[in-house]
């Protein structure tokens, strides 16, 4: 028989490993994923961030869709892992804080990230990227009710017996702003007087509802007048035709703040660190504003036309009150324990 | 010749006994590898410990278990989940049987058609029927307009006990129709026709002659019935709302947002325990003389 036809074992071996490099070559497209919540926000990431600013870099991202709760447990039980699944993750700032606690994502910088120099004092961090934020506001149906309330407490009023309204899975911010009204303190989440506070709210017939969309449902079905919900969703309804206003509180109003984080074991951090970037870039940020109603996280993009006026804050200013991450990370599962005896009981 | 012929049913039956085994490895294999390793795994994570950082720490303790029966909300919980399964599988046993005995005993050309009415909810998703529940529940919804139209007053069905029973109920009811239907099937229609020759009324020919032949068929029907109940998840979650807690949502919420995975796991296994405890302590109510 004639080796005329065989082919040399070092030479296909050796062509195999050459294969992936030629795929390389002719794309010379990087890949990137990053872990989110789905719907709009996933939408517009991939039409204002991932699609003009990401393409033309040469990075394709793929977009991981998920709820938080599984992304921040994917983290944990991949912390080990020296190459994990995510290059950025999508976090509110109370669990975006908490990873960054245990030491489970880099460390960001001007040097990597050059828009982080815009970003608003008071959401800067060392850890965490800040994407977009809104104040949480008391929201009430002007049709039936004229002399919204003003604080927290005005919420046990008997006049609003069972036409309270809050979402189940905003816990967490409800009991921030029941902390601020309660201690003055929005960090004092687990103080007595706090729960004492958020029972009294639940005595007076507080409606749990499963999901945010649902609050904005039930605003305009009429089973309740008067709500707390971040100002974004309010700019949101009053878009979709719901008769809902918001009205900030006089104690002060919790910031939700929506943002990103690098996993240590990001398998591609210099595009992670472009994706951060191109997020805060002010494009992008216009259109979250527009879209969904939150504010910019970054100082150089200004809101014009009517968008500005929907999210222009009042005057004069109201008190916003950031929390302390370092402390409020820390009582999230004490918290979402004591919210599922006490107040779904 | 006689040893000969004693040795051949032996061989035969050991013939048969390796062709059976052969035959019933790859589904053993099969339920082995996807339903007994893991449920292995979870009996071994449940004795582990939590860490709100390391998530699960090695360890062999009985504190997740001491933890659930030692606090009052969880204990709580697995009562209203039982207590939702018994009321589900009592109201699908009293709608199912007429049904069942309707269509077994049909022989109009309209049994197929009533046959696929009764299976053609098992054709759409548990989850898109319950959204139909929620709108005909909500705030606005169908019951509330209609109530509101007739009496003035609302009615508010949506984040209620009834709510989710119901909607269990509307799941559960094909299953326990076709079940009890099939086993009258089997039944004989000339043993009633024999019982009432001899003087006994349809009524008492059911009850003495066709009730306890179906029995065993009927005591399936409810343990089917109450399987599904202790173990629904979509009905609970989406029509009773967040105040509303039975075992698997809550299995879930522990095992998601709390991270908790040995306590989540221990709870899996308090709730397959009891469901399986009953299963089979149901089998006693059924006498000894009609068990199949």
């Amino acid at each position: 028989m004639s080796d005329a036809f065989r082919l040399p074992r070092r030479a296909l071996l050796g062509g195999a490993a050459a294969l992936p490099l030629l795929g390389r070559g002719a794309s010379a497209e990087e890949t990137m994923v990053i872990a989110t919540w789905g719907g709009d926000y996933a939408n517009l990431l991939k039409a204002n961030v991932e699609e003009p600013l990401m393409k033309p870099q040469q990075i394709a991202v793929t977009q991981d869709i998920n709820d938080e709760d599984p992304r921040v447990a994917k983290m944990y039980a991949s912390r080990r892992l020296p190459r994990g699944a995510d290059d950025v993750i999508s976090l509110q700032a109370v669990r975006g804080h908490e990873v960054g606690a245990a030491g489970l994502v880099e460390a960001i910088d001007v040097a990597n990230v050059p828009n982080l120099a815009h970003v608003l004092p008071n959401l800067k961090s060392p850890f965490y990227a800040p994407h977009i934020w809104s104040p949480q506001v008391i929201i009430y149906n002007p049709d039936k009710v004229k002399e919204p309330p003003k604080t927290f407490t005005d919420l046990l009023d008997p006049k609003y017996k069972g036409r309270v309204g809050v979402g189940d899975i905003n816990y967490f911010y409800i009991m921030m702003a029941a902390a601020l009204a309660a201690t003055g303190d929005v960090n004092k989440v687990d103080a007595p007087e706090t729960k004492a506070l958020a029972l009294k709210l639940n005595a007076n017939g507080l409606r749990l509802y499963p999901s945010t969309d649902s609050i904005g449902a039930g605003i305009k079905s009429g089973e309740i007048d008067v709500g707390i919900m971040w100002l974004a969703r309010v700019i949101m309804w009053q878009n979709a035709g719901i008769p809902v206003k918001a009205q900030f509180q006089t104690e002060g109003s919790v910031l939700y703040i929506s943002g990103m984080v690098v996993p240590k074991n990001a398998p591609n951090k210099p595009a992670a660190w472009k994706y951060l970037n191109a997020m805060l870039e002010p494009s992008a940020q216009t259109r979250f504003a527009e879209r969904m109603g939150y504010l910019p996280t970054v100082d150089n993009c200004k809101l014009t036309g009517k968008v500005g006026e929907q999210l222009a804050l009042p005057d004069p200013a109201p008190k916003l009150a950031p929390p302390n991450y370092d402390i409020t990370g820390t009582l999230q599962g004490p918290l979402s324990e004591w919210w599922k005896k006490n107040m779904q009981a | 010749m006689e040893a000969v012929a004693a040795k051949l049913p032996v061989a035969y039956g050991e013939r048969q006994a390796r062709a059976a085994t052969a035959f019933l490895s790859p589904a053993l294999l099969v339920v082995s590898i996807m339903l007994v390793a893991p449920l292995l795994l979870v009996i071994r994570f449940s004795l582990n410990r939590y860490d709100p950082q390391e998530l699960m720490i090695e360890a062999f303790t009985g504190a997740n278990y001491l933890r659930f029966v030692s606090d009052p909300f969880y204990v709580a919980v697995l009562r209203t989940t039982l207590g939702v399964a018994f009321a589900t599988t009592v109201i699908c046993l009293l709608l199912g049987l007429p049904m069942a005995y309707r269509l077994a005993r049909m022989t109009s050309r309209w049994k197929t058609f009533c046959m696929l009415c009764i299976v053609l909810p098992l054709f759409v998703s548990s989850v898109v029927r319950m959204v139909g529940w929620m709108i005909l529940f909500a705030h606005g919804g169908v019951i509330d307009n209609l109530a509101r139209w007739v009496t003035g007053n609302g009615l508010e069905l949506m984040f209620t006990p009834f709510a989710v029973v119901m909607g269990i109920v509307s799941v559960n009811l094909p299953y326990v129709v076709l079940t009890v239907q099939s086993t009258i099937e089997t039944i004989d229609p000339r043993v009633e026709e024999a019982a009432q020759s001899l003087g006994a009324a349809p009524g008492r020919s059911f009850w003495r002659v066709v009730w306890p032949l179906a029995l065993p068929g009927i005591a399936i029907a409810g343990i089917l019935c109450f399987i599904l109940a202790m173990n629904a998840y979509a009905t609970p979650y989406l029509l009773g709302g967040p105040r509303f807690q039975m075992m698997a949502p809550l299995i879930y919420q522990v095992f998601t947002n709390n991270n908790d995975w040995p306590f989540a796991s221990a709870m899996a296994i308090i709730l397959m325990a009891t469901t399986l405890v009953l299963t089979a302590g149901s089998s006693l109510l059924i006498p000894r003389r009609y068990r199949g």
